[in-house]
């Protein structure tokens, strides 16, 4: 296990911390905070820790993630137990030898792991010392041992191997209703610092919680960047009297709820997408080939384009939401867990190499996400929903070549699983996202506002980050 | 005391006529009666396409009963039980009241199924073997035609709760007949039961697919694989009984400590797993090169099947119960549950009527799905009736309400759009395909949801504080892409049709060269009246810019004039 405890420490104004006081009092009072006065506070507040560029890029890989088939255990000892806990669903240890991971430092008791064959395009990366490798990160709520799990004595995040629970948890801390999570409560700090709220927190993918602040709002758009409205572009049917009366129509506030959060999101929708465009037309295309029929690849090419127009967007800080789906591999997963690989690991590559072209890698970090970990024992042809898992963060400013967090037991039902090789998480998503939050310029009252559940762990820095 | 707050009943009516059949031989409104007498004719073509099964009779008398409801108060009624509200239709409903028109509608004789008319159509063929090839043009040919338009709109809603992606039916062949097999359960019982709903979609070769129980086994201690826990998780979590013990209301029971009660634990899922081993699709009939296999319910195996007991939620499946009737034994369980009532009613009431259903409404609803009036549980056509008739529906909306409502379904708005402008196709074909990219098209599209959670989450909140914590589902689909790739996209439908199919707005035209009056059917058919005189007046002005001296000016003035309303967040959510 690797682990340091760097800690730089940023200082702020005061009246920063004071207003994370009252954004955490009006938080907790309910959702319905004076919008006016979070905003004004926080543009008091964040603009003096801005400085040059720096973004976050989550690729979340919807359905649960099967740890075991992903970072797979290599040395001869760990493969064997392994192999026997999922014979019919392992990989075969001849096709890992390309892809062993060689760390700085080695594991200890002669621990080795081998990517996936399909993130093949990953292990130069880690070996060049821009990725890491999570090893057993998950949700928690505190520090949670076997014992305590067994005996109903720590508080666990509720509604434990649901997909849309555990997915939000990962994204918010909370389960399926939350409406901020830590990425866009990241943007809350950072958001007046850029010279266009809009672009701070931008989803190439859905709705997920895991953009949405405070403050901040989340902006979607697609891999081919925003959708213009054919209505407001050309006369409709040939009419610039109806096209202004449509204007006018989608855009004017409004007394009901409902019609007043559309007409929200369409106003921002044509606003942004006049700047987005625009922005976007005045770059020269990366020499960056991203793989084709890979509709992650496709989304992250869309990221790209977005950081390289960042002094078009005025963008200082931006968090960036990705997804891929299709990893509940209950069955068929030797069919279909590598194809998902075959996605995923050159998509990160093709992006990586973008922002080493642009001249950013040290100001991207990368990293995956997931609902959950899945079990190491099978169901027949796959494995079921569980909890632990293994994860990625690539970037300039990662100390890679290591792992962080520490290897489990490979076992069912050993000191590392809570039965079938469902991960008991020894590393929090709270502690994870703290240590890329420090590396963003939060400061720690800061993160405590991020990562709620962070408070209750002694390690809140997990120094990955440089 | 549920039943305090509904509309006196009516007796059921024995006709077996499809409303859109005899609502020409209804007498619209004057005021309406241009608009009304045409469309009516074209509803009447439409049924003609739809199916058929129509015997001639002649339309059931209205009762006498109060004042009916005004054409605002029909259409918004229409807008919530049905797929559109034309002129026609709003009449039937004004002429015989709400009740009755729900009578009217359930008394229908279901129309030809998705699996005959796949087949009719030659899809059984084997060069369609793997793929969903003709499931769109299917599943829109009811939804934009079918004279039922009360069952397709509740099996809509029951595909959006009990969720199958067709795409999604792994290891499947012939997905397309899987999917209708599916879809025609859901239709069949849509004023049924929902333990029986449970069962045969328990059975589906669909479900057995899409979420990996098909060709399941119980435990291997040699090889130490256990059964797939994928369905007993979903069926619990999102067809039955939902994660957190609900009183009838909705609130979340609580225990000792304050803490929301589960409603299962992991020993549950891995215990009702148990049951779901053994199946597997039924090979007696047909070869793995027909469709066979994937229509008919799947059977048990019992070699693979767990015949050690099953505790799930306190009950034990004795020993050596085989997979039949082990599956009776858990769907009666869940059944059982308390949180099935509040936890399936407010899904439905979401699906018609209102997002975030007042507590009192939801207790009123689940209280008749707990008990239909007889004593039986699950009963949908009462659930439906409490719905729709229930006085927190009915009532007026005022712009007190400012939380009262729903967006409108991307989809259903296409539908509504579609039928409230006679699209039809002579071909029977229907080849509209899959509208679900949401920067060009829909964002949503039938039995393609993302995965078995939806397009849209029941309990998704919109991060926008203003909106106070409420659940609204389709705001989780409407993002700055898809609210341009909507109007797109129904902008080119209006104009040109989609799919080849083009609407007929032939009974429109004489509107036309009053924007006024225009505007105010368009109001009536499309928004149930919602659109506010201010926006009316703003539309009138530009459309009256638009010169109807030729033909093309008339078409492009009616063209913007819908597109226009369509736009309209007043439109867009219906109060």
């Amino acid at each position: 296990m690797t682990s340091s405890a760097s800690s730089a420490s940023f200082t702020s104004p005061a009246s920063r911390r004071e207003f994370l006081k009252r954004a955490a009092a009006l938080s907790g009072a309910g959702a319905a905070g004076p919008l006016a006065l979070n905003l004004a506070a926080i543009g008091e507040a964040a603009a003096a820790d801005a400085t040059g560029y720096k973004a976050l890029v989550c690729v979340f890989l919807y359905g649960g993630n099967d740890y075991a088939n992903t970072v797979v255990p290599y040395d001869a000892a760990s493969y064997n137990l392994y192999q026997a806990q999922r014979a019919a669903i392992a990989l075969p240890r001849a096709s890992l030898a390309g892809t062993v991971l060689n760390p700085a430092t080695a594991l200890a008791g002669g621990r080795q792991y081998a990517l996936a064959p399909g993130l093949s395009g990953l292990v130069p990366i880690f070996n060049g010392g821009q990725m890491a490798v999570m090893l057993n990160i998950g949700t928690l709520v505190q520090p949670t041992s076997k014992a305590q799990y067994q005996a109903g004595s720590a508080r666990l995040p509720p509604k434990l191997f649901s997909h849309n629970d555990q997915q939000s948890f990962w994204q918010s801390s909370s389960p399926e209703g939350a409406t901020s999570g830590w990425g866009g409560r990241m943007g809350d700090l950072f958001a007046a610092a850029n010279g266009n709220a809009t672009f701070t927190c931008v989803s190439v993918s859905g709705r997920a919680v895991f953009l949405s602040g405070q403050a901040a709002v989340q902006y979607q758009v697609t891999a081919n960047g925003s959708v213009p409205l054919a209505a407001i572009k050309a006369p409709l049917f040939g009419s610039a009297a109806c096209t202004e009366a449509l204007r006018a129509m989608v855009t004017a506030p409004r007394t009901h709820l409902f019609e007043a959060e559309h007409t929200r999101i369409m106003k921002r929708s044509i606003d942004a997408d006049l700047q987005l465009t625009t922005a976007l037309a005045g770059r020269t295309p990366l020499a960056t080939v991203f793989p084709s029929a890979n509709g992650l690849a496709a989304q992250l090419a869309m990221v790209a384009r977005m950081i390289d127009a960042r002094s078009s967007t005025g963008a200082k800080r931006q968090v960036f939401f990705v997804s891929i789906g299709g990893f509940d591999n209950h069955d068929g997963i030797l069919t279909d867990h590598p194809v998902l690989m075959n996605q995923l690991g050159p998509a990160l590559a093709a992006f990586h190499a973008a922002t080493v072209e642009m001249g950013v890698a040290e100001h991207v970090t990368t990293f995956t996400g997931s609902d959950f970990g899945r079990t190491l024992t099978t169901d027949g042809d796959g494995s079921d929903h569980g909890w632990g898992s293994m994860h990625f963060v690539l970037g300039g400013a990662v100390r890679g070549r290591a792992f962080y967090g520490a290897a489990p037991v490979i076992a069912n039902n050993g000191p590392d699983d809570v039965g079938q090789g469902r991960l008991l998480p020894a590393i929090s998503v709270d502690q994870f996202g703290a240590t890329l939050g420090r590396w963003f310029g939060a400061n720690d009252s800061e993160l405590a506002t991020v990562m709620p559940d962070l408070a209750n762990f002694s390690v809140r820095n997990l120094g990955f980050m440089a | 005391m549920h039943t305090a707050t509904l509309p006196p009943d009516e007796p059921a009516t024995p006709a077996l006529v499809h409303p859109d059949c005899v609502s020409a031989l209804a007498t619209p409104p004057a005021a309406r009666g241009l608009a009304s007498a045409v469309l009516g004719s074209v509803a009447l073509s439409a049924c003609g396409g739809g199916g058929g099964d129509a015997p001639a009779a002649a339309p059931a008398p209205a009762p006498a009963a109060a004042p009916g409801p005004t054409p605002a108060q029909a259409a918004r009624f229409l807008a919530q039980a049905s797929l559109s509200g034309t002129a026609t239709e709003t009449a039937r409903v004004q002429a015989v009241g709400y009740s009755h028109w729900l009578n009217e509608q359930m008394a229908l004789p279901r129309s030809s199924t998705h699996v005959e008319w796949l087949r009719s159509k030659g899809y059984d063929d084997v060069q369609y073997k793997n793929g969903v090839t003709g499931a769109d043009h299917m599943l829109w040919r009811k939804l934009l035609a079918s004279p039922d338009p009360l069952r397709q709109r509740v099996t809509l809603a029951l595909s959006e709760i009990v969720v199958v992606s067709m795409v999604g039916i792994a290891g499947t062949a012939f997905r397309q007949f899987a999917s209708a097999a599916f879809v025609d359960i859901l239709e069949a019982n849509a004023f049924g039961n929902w333990r029986t709903l449970l069962e045969q979609v328990s059975t589906s070769a669909a479900m057995g697919g899409y979420l990996s129980y098909r060709g399941g086994r119980k435990a291997n201690p040699v090889s130490g694989s256990v059964p797939d826990e994928n369905y007993a998780r979903e069926l619990m979590q999102l067809f039955s009984i939902g994660l957190v013990q609900l009183n009838p209301d909705g609130s979340a029971r609580v225990g000792n400590t304050g803490q929301p009660l589960e409603t299962y634990v992991q020993t549950d899922v891995s215990q009702l797993a148990r049951v779901f081993t053994g199946w597997d699709q039924d090979t007696s009939v047909g070869t793995a090169d027909t469709p066979d296999r994937v229509i008919r319910p799947m059977v048990q195996i019992a070699s693979r099947h767990e015949l050690g007991d099953k505790r799930m939620l306190g009950a034990v499946i004795p020993a050596n119960t085989d997979g039949v009737q082990s599956l009776r034994l858990a769907l009666d369980t869940l059944m059982a549950q308390s949180s099935v009532a509040p936890f399936i009613s407010r899904q439905l009431i979401q699906r018609l009527v209102t997002s975030s259903p007042s507590p009192a409404y939801l207790a009123r609803v689940a209280g008749v799905f707990n008990d239909n009036g007889s004593g039986v549980k699950g009963d949908l056509r009462a659930v439906l009736r409490a719905i729709l008739l229930d006085a927190e529906a009915r009532a007026d909306r005022s712009a007190a309400d400012a939380g009262f409502g729903k967006l409108r379904e991307p989809l259903l708005r296409f539908v509504q759009w579609a039928r409230s402008f006679g699209l039809s196709d002579a071909g029977d074909a229907w080849r509209i395909g899959d509208l679900s990219d949401p920067a060009t098209r829909l964002g949503q599209s039938p039995l393609r949801a993302p995965s078995v959670f939806n397009f849209f989450r029941p309990g998704y909140v919109p991060a926008t504080p203003a909106l106070g914590g409420r659940t609204v589902p389709e705001f989780q689909i409407t993002t700055e892409s898809s609210v341009a790739g909507y109007l797109n996209f129904m902008q080119t439908c209006i104009g040109s049709g989609v799919g080849g199919l083009r609407a007929d707005y032939a009974a429109w035209l004489p509107l036309v060269p009053d924007s006024a009056g225009l505007l105010a059917e368009l109001n009536l058919v499309l928004a149930a009246g919602q659109l506010s005189a201010i926006t009316l007046a703003a539309l009138k002005t530009a459309l009256d810019t638009v010169s109807t001296t030729t033909a093309a000016g008339v078409n492009n003035r009616l063209y913007a004039a819908i597109t226009l309303v369509m736009a309209s967040p007043e439109y867009l959510t219906l109060k």
